[in-house]
């Protein structure tokens, strides 16, 4: 693992706070603890005890925006339930993992953003609405109650980054279709397939319709090969480390109602582990089935995050 | 796995007569074992025309057939058809009670050959059996399964001394089972049950993870559809209480797909942009263990039906009365005979066949089209379903080798 993937794993993101001192109160009931705020007001926070970080709004606008997180309405293209849209940006954080990031988001969606970019490790600052406080002091205390584990991500191919906007939109589906892949300079030798866009194996034209492209992936790969599976949810995607004894599997809720039930399965020689739900805390896997390779459970009801520490 | 399982590979380029396309693939059952379970009752036709574009499709289950199967149980290809003129008041939609309870008590004892009703229950049911009531709210208010139906099963099996504790009526969704609320025609104590809140996708803690059918049919990632796991953990017998109803995508929907498509986790996912997988998924769910073998009795509710527009009924605009409930164990031949009823009334109102599969008929995902014109499909329609299912063992499709006894009540 690279140095800086391992110092990305242990980046917390932080929300962009222009409001007064006189907001502590709501900010303190919350349980939120850090803070980035304008250089002007930094002395007066960390006099209030508080942990912050001197951003101006010119640093803020410097960072990268991403889109908000969540699933969209797309008549004719997607379905609600059986095929949802899905705005995620996981796999940016993947291509660019020393980048700075920020997210403005409506009510209702710190939590899935905190999650997102707490899943990838980003370098994220997040501007929220104040209806959110409550929601993003949970996540956030979530966070920093998990234990901690970095290890490396898993990944069953290798995606060639020619750094063009075709490459980004195929990386786009792959990993909202669950298919772990490392994003690479040239093809990897330790992986059976490498994706290179624009070669024989993998014309341009394919890429041209990214959802066939990956299902083209899927395929190749075979389900029977994928490191990680998740069913019960068109709207979960999932992000797995690993080292071989130990896996941290992600699960980041894109569909803004809870979830109960969701099944993963994560090949490898797991024998247990222990879920980590926002909004719940520590919990058992339920349904744990261990068998041809393979660790499959799951988990109760749970929202926008869920961890999953496997041994 | 520490407990056996059995994994069973049904490839579609193989389905055969002889459904010889099951491949057993991981410890448990034989391959014998499977071949009697799927033969039982001389199910297995000769001469099925099976299509062969099917998808792969993995069964997983770690339980045994019984020894004589549920479906299609001891009486394939009979079906004891009761009729009434006067089991429902069509200006009102309002079912007769006393009317449907003799259509029952007929059926019963026509089926078994018993001298008495309790006698024709019995040799189903015994006290200490845990029975579910597979019953259908899908077409709310208009056409569901009557409470008198309902009622009188209830009644006959506490009359068998199976306590009301073990009785429970289900359905996949708590949100169509709270509008049918099936609770105030039946005593105290008996469960009204479902998988899950509604519809979305959202809770899955209703379904057994170990038991399921395993498919990739449109790029889904979640590949699986798990049994309710009421059917496979409680349950000791199961009731199919179904309508007749057209389908948009299976063409008709009685007993199979009520037991199949009602009791199985993610089956929406089987129809998209036109196209429906219903042709090898409903058999196939219908022929998994144990709900095959639990499954003893269908009672076809054909007092109302739906003859287009199905399986919802909104409106009473497609609803119609066929005045008759239909009673056996095979729920292949009850199906076969269902699928003419629909299209029968189907032609008597000018509409297209439910075996139409003119592109010209097809106004793809247009639900609004398609309840306007009976002559719109939304997707290719496959009622062959019934006959696939019948490959599987699952009872008779021909109806030359079909025995229909008629009743008049």
């Amino acid at each position: 693992m690279t140095a800086a993937v391992l110092a990305l794993v242990a980046a917390v993101p932080c929300l962009y706070w222009t409001q007064g001192i006189d907001s502590r109160p709501t900010l303190e009931s919350a349980g939120i603890k850090r803070l980035c705020v304008p250089p002007d007001q930094v002395e007066a926070w960390r006099k209030a005890g508080f942990n912050v970080t001197a951003t101006s709004d010119a640093d803020f606008s410097a960072r990268e925006a991403l889109p908000v997180p969540g699933t969209t309405p797309r008549p004719g293209v997607a379905s609600p339930t059986r095929a949802p849209w899905i705005v995620a940006s996981g796999w940016r954080f993947m291509r660019a993992p020393t980048g700075k990031y920020s997210y403005t988001v409506p009510a209702g969606k710190a939590a899935l953003a905190l999650a997102e970019a707490a899943a990838y490790g980003g370098d994220v600052v997040l501007k929220i609405e104040a209806a959110d406080v409550p929601a993003a002091g949970a996540m956030l205390t979530f966070l920093d109650s998990l234990p901690t584990l970095d290890l490396p991500p898993a990944a069953d191919f290798g995606v060639v980054d020619d750094g063009s906007a075709i490459t980004a939109e195929a990386m786009n589906l792959l990993a909202r279709r669950n298919l772990l892949f490392e994003i690479e300079k040239a093809p990897a030798a330790r992986y059976r397939i490498n994706v290179a866009i624009g070669t024989a194996a993998y014309p341009a034209q394919d890429a041209a319709d990214p959802s066939a492209f990956a299902q083209k992936i899927r395929a190749q790969l075979t389900d029977e090969q994928r490191s990680l599976r998740i069913y019960g949810s068109e709207v979960v995607i999932a992000r797995l480390t690993s080292d071989g004894k130990r896996a941290r599997v992600h699960l980041i809720n894109y569909g803004g109602r809870e979830i109960e039930g969701l099944r993963v399965r994560v090949r490898g020689t797991y024998q247990g582990g222990d879920a980590y739900l926002a909004g719940t805390g520590k919990a058992a896997l339920q349904d744990q089935v261990v068998a041809d390779g393979a660790i499959e459970f799951s988990l109760p009801k749970f929202g926008a995050y869920a961890v999953v520490d496997l041994r | 796995m520490h407990r056996r399982a059995f994994v069973r590979l049904l490839a579609a380029a193989a389905a055969s007569a002889k459904a010889a396309g099951l491949d057993v693939v991981a410890k448990g059952p034989s391959t014998r074992d499977l071949e009697r379970s799927l033969g039982a009752g001389g199910g297995l036709e000769a001469g099925l025309q099976i299509r062969t574009d099917l998808p792969p499709l993995k069964i997983v289950s770690r339980y045994s057939p019984a020894a004589t199967p549920g479906m299609p149980g001891p009486f394939p290809g009979r079906v004891i058809r009761v009729k009434s003129d006067r089991c429902v008041d069509t200006a009102t939609n309002t079912a007769n009670d006393q009317v449907v309870r003799e259509m029952m008590a007929q059926g019963m004892r026509a089926l078994t050959g018993a001298p008495t009703t309790a006698d024709a229950w019995r040799r189903f049911f015994t006290p200490s059996d845990v029975v579910g009531i597979k019953v259908n709210c899908g077409g709310y208010p208009n056409c569901i399964s009557a409470y008198e139906i309902v009622a009188e099963t209830v009644r006959q099996l506490t009359g068998l001394g199976v306590p009301v504790s073990q009785i429970y009526i289900y359905e996949r969704f708590q949100n169509q089972m709270d509008e049918c609320n099936y609770a105030a025609h039946v005593p105290e104590g008996v469960q009204s049950v479902a998988a899950e809140r509604a519809n979305r996708n959202t809770d899955n803690s209703g379904y057994d993870p170990e038991t399921y059918l395993e498919a990739n049919l449109f790029g889904e990632e979640d590949t699986r559809s798990s049994m309710m796991r009421l059917v496979s953990k409680r349950l000791t017998k199961i009731i199919n209480i179904p309508n007749i109803k057209d389908h948009g995508a299976s063409g008709a929907t009685g007993c199979l797909k009520n037991i199949a498509y009602g009791s199985f986790s993610n089956v929406a996912r089987t129809h998209q942009r036109g196209k429906t997988h219903t042709y090898s998924f409903i058999g196939t769910l219908a022929s998994m263990e144990p709900i095959r073998s639990r499954t003893v009795l269908q009672i076809m509710d054909g007092i109302r039906g739906v003859w287009h527009g199905g399986p919802f009924a909104r409106t009473t605009k497609y609803v119609f009365y066929p005045k008759q409930i239909m009673f056996g164990t095979d729920p292949v031949a009850i199906d076969r005979l269902l699928l003419d009823i629909v299209d029968n009334e189907r032609k008597a109102h000018g509409a297209i066949s439910i075996w139409d599969r003119n592109p010209n008929s097809l106004k793809m995902d247009d639900t609004r089209a398609r309840d306007a014109n009976p002559n719109v499909n939304i997707i290719i329609r496959e009622p062959g379903h019934v006959e696939y299912a019948a490959s599987l063992g699952l009872g008779v499709a021909d109806l030359a080798k079909i025995k229909v006894q008629e009743l008049t009540v």
